[in-house]
């Protein structure tokens, strides 16, 4: 078969090479397979990476003095902050034993706490139906597509500027803001809801259906008790959300708090805006803080002691 | 006697390129007690959703009652594998969700339940055994006891069929032939007809017809044959 022992010799080194290289490979595609997530994560922070390269467009100078010029702004125009925004304003005259409840951050705080209120229970009755057409097990596409692309279109837009569009029709103050609230609850409330209930378990599903109930008593019945949990969790989630929000949507003359760090930004009173994001930012640690607890109270645990609270008011018995 | 199901030529599954089973010819009169055995996955379930109108036939032809197939309100009394129960809500909630086939629609949605819809929940719950349980949470009751909740359920419905998917299927001997024979008595004493999917042979022997569903080597699809 072969001419000389060199060829034989050629032809069998070539073989071992193969077998080497084919070995090698195989190595590599199995470094390659078990690092998978690895590789995946490095290639992500290096897009990121440089799709920021990109963003800075080589103006890295003003990266540069970021840090001392925000020591500088914060040491010379923020602090210390201005407490006064805590005292009773001297107009109108405060009526109140307790003084503080006649200051420009409790007066702003509370307004935004009712404005979040509000528009998160708002939202919620209008969205619970919404999402309930909009879940895919309990409705055909021809009803959950539409409703879907409804709630999308809510939540398109920020409650900012949903804000700006309700101050030109109901004009300024907090129910312009309530209503914008209101409207980007609805959208980002009810995908969280139709999550939820696309979640459930098809078993209470098909035996309710198999009962021939009606579509109605299977959501009053099923639906509601056993994604109840979920709903209060994100009820509660969501008021956090319009509490910061609240705060935010002042500025476009949307009522809450927001106005009043509008007014001291525009007037340079840099220690006074501290001083209510100060505020503002103990009054969202105690809410998360509440809102956690709460939402304990609601987790899918063997120790829980009572049906649902939601369960319960729906359900006479 | 009345006919409850029949069944010639069904052709059952989830798409028309996989047809999961062929059923030639299955009939169930009433008052039948009727077990189905076979692997997993060659069309048990899919046969029983079928008959309850949760899953729509392939072709041939399948009458429940004399008509095709529809969701008729207490009818069907359909238990899944997994129970289908209110695991958040109590023996009672349960229950009531059965019993509120006999009042109408709004009766059962805004809470205004008729007497007689509460004298079945405590009846049935009675008969169950489950009267010590009644305002307890479902899910902290022990799998026995969650089974014969979903007895109590599908029984408070006065259903004229029961259709049971391998419930029994994760507790141990004892407690699942307990359960067994606490259902197989009632549905005998009250002529109510039962069609079983179940994987112990002993317990599916005690039907009054047994079938086997098997898959077919040189077939794509399971056929059901009786045994």
């Amino acid at each position: 078969m072969f001419r000389n022992d060199k060829s034989k010799r050629v032809v069998l080194l070539n073989i071992e090479g193969n077998l080497i290289m084919s070995n090698l490979r195989n190595n590599f595609i199995l470094f390659l397979e078990q690092r998978k997530s690895f590789l995946l994560g490095i290639s992500i922070l290096f897009f990121t990476f440089l799709v920021f390269v990109d963003l800075v467009g080589g103006k890295w100078s003003s990266l540069e003095n970021s840090l001392s010029n925000l020591s500088k702004f914060f040491w010379e125009s923020l602090w210390p902050p201005d407490w006064r925004v805590i005292e009773a304003r001297d107009y109108p005259v405060c009526r109140s034993s307790i003084e503080v409840t006649c200051s420009t951050a409790y007066i702003g705080i509370v307004e935004t706490l009712k404005m979040a209120f509000v528009a998160t229970i708002l939202g919620f009755v209008i969205s619970l139906p919404l999402a309930i057409f909009s879940s895919r097990n309990l409705y055909s596409d021809k009803i959950a597509i539409p409703t879907r692309i409804i709630l999308a279109a809510m939540r398109t837009l920020p409650s900012i500027i949903w804000a700006i569009l309700f101050v030109v029709m109901v004009g300024l103050g907090p129910i312009a803001g309530v209503l914008a609230m209101a409207f980007y609850t609805v959208g980002y409330l009810g995908k969280l809801q139709y999550e939820a209930i696309e979640g459930l378990s098809n078993s209470p599903l098909d035996a309710a259906r198999a009962m021939g109930l009606e579509n109605i008593e299977i959501v009053e019945r099923v639906v509601i008790p056993e994604s109840a949990n979920n709903l209060i969790s994100q009820i509660l989630f969501m008021f956090e959300y319009n509490v910061r929000q609240g705060s935010i949507i002042g500025i476009v003359g949307a009522g809450g708090l927001g106005e009043d760090l509008f007014l001291y930004y525009d007037a340079q009173m840099y220690q006074r805006v501290i001083a209510l994001l100060i505020v503002l930012f103990s009054v969202v640690v105690i809410i998360d803080f509440l809102s956690i607890k709460a939402r304990s109270y609601f987790v899918d645990d063997a120790t829980f002691k009572s049906p649902s609270l939601i369960g319960n008011l729906f359900r006479g018995k | 006697m009345a006919r409850h199901v029949l069944a010639n030529n069904l052709s059952i599954g989830y798409s028309s390129e996989q047809v999961l089973a062929e059923i030639a010819d299955f009939q169930i009169e009433a008052g039948d007690v009727v077990s189905i055995i076979g692997e997993s996955g060659i069309g048990k379930t899919t046969f029983l959703k079928t008959i309850a109108n949760l899953v729509k036939p392939l072709g041939g032809n399948l009458t429940v009652f004399g008509k095709s197939p529809q969701r008729i309100r207490g009818r069907i009394g359909y238990i899944p594998q997994k129970l289908g129960l209110l695991r958040h809500d109590t023996v009672y909630g349960n229950v009531l969700q059965g019993a509120i086939c006999h009042e109408s629609i709004w009766r059962s949605v805004f809470g205004f339940h008729d007497p007689k819809v509460i004298d079945k929940v405590n009846e049935t719950i009675e008969i169950m055994n489950l009267k010590d349980k009644i305002n307890e949470p479902v899910k902290r009751l022990s799998g026995g006891q969650q089974r014969r909740v979903a007895i109590a359920r599908t029984i408070a419905q006065n259903p004229k069929i029961i259709l049971a998917d391998e419930f029994l299927s994760e507790l141990d001997d004892e407690t699942a032939n307990n359960v067994w024979s606490v259902m197989l008595e009632y549905v005998k004493a009250n002529s109510i007809t039962l069609l079983i999917v179940e994987h112990n042979l002993e317990r599916a022997r005690q039907a009054e017809r047994c079938f086997e569903m098997t898959n077919q080597k040189e077939l794509s699809y399971s056929i059901l044959k009786e045994i």
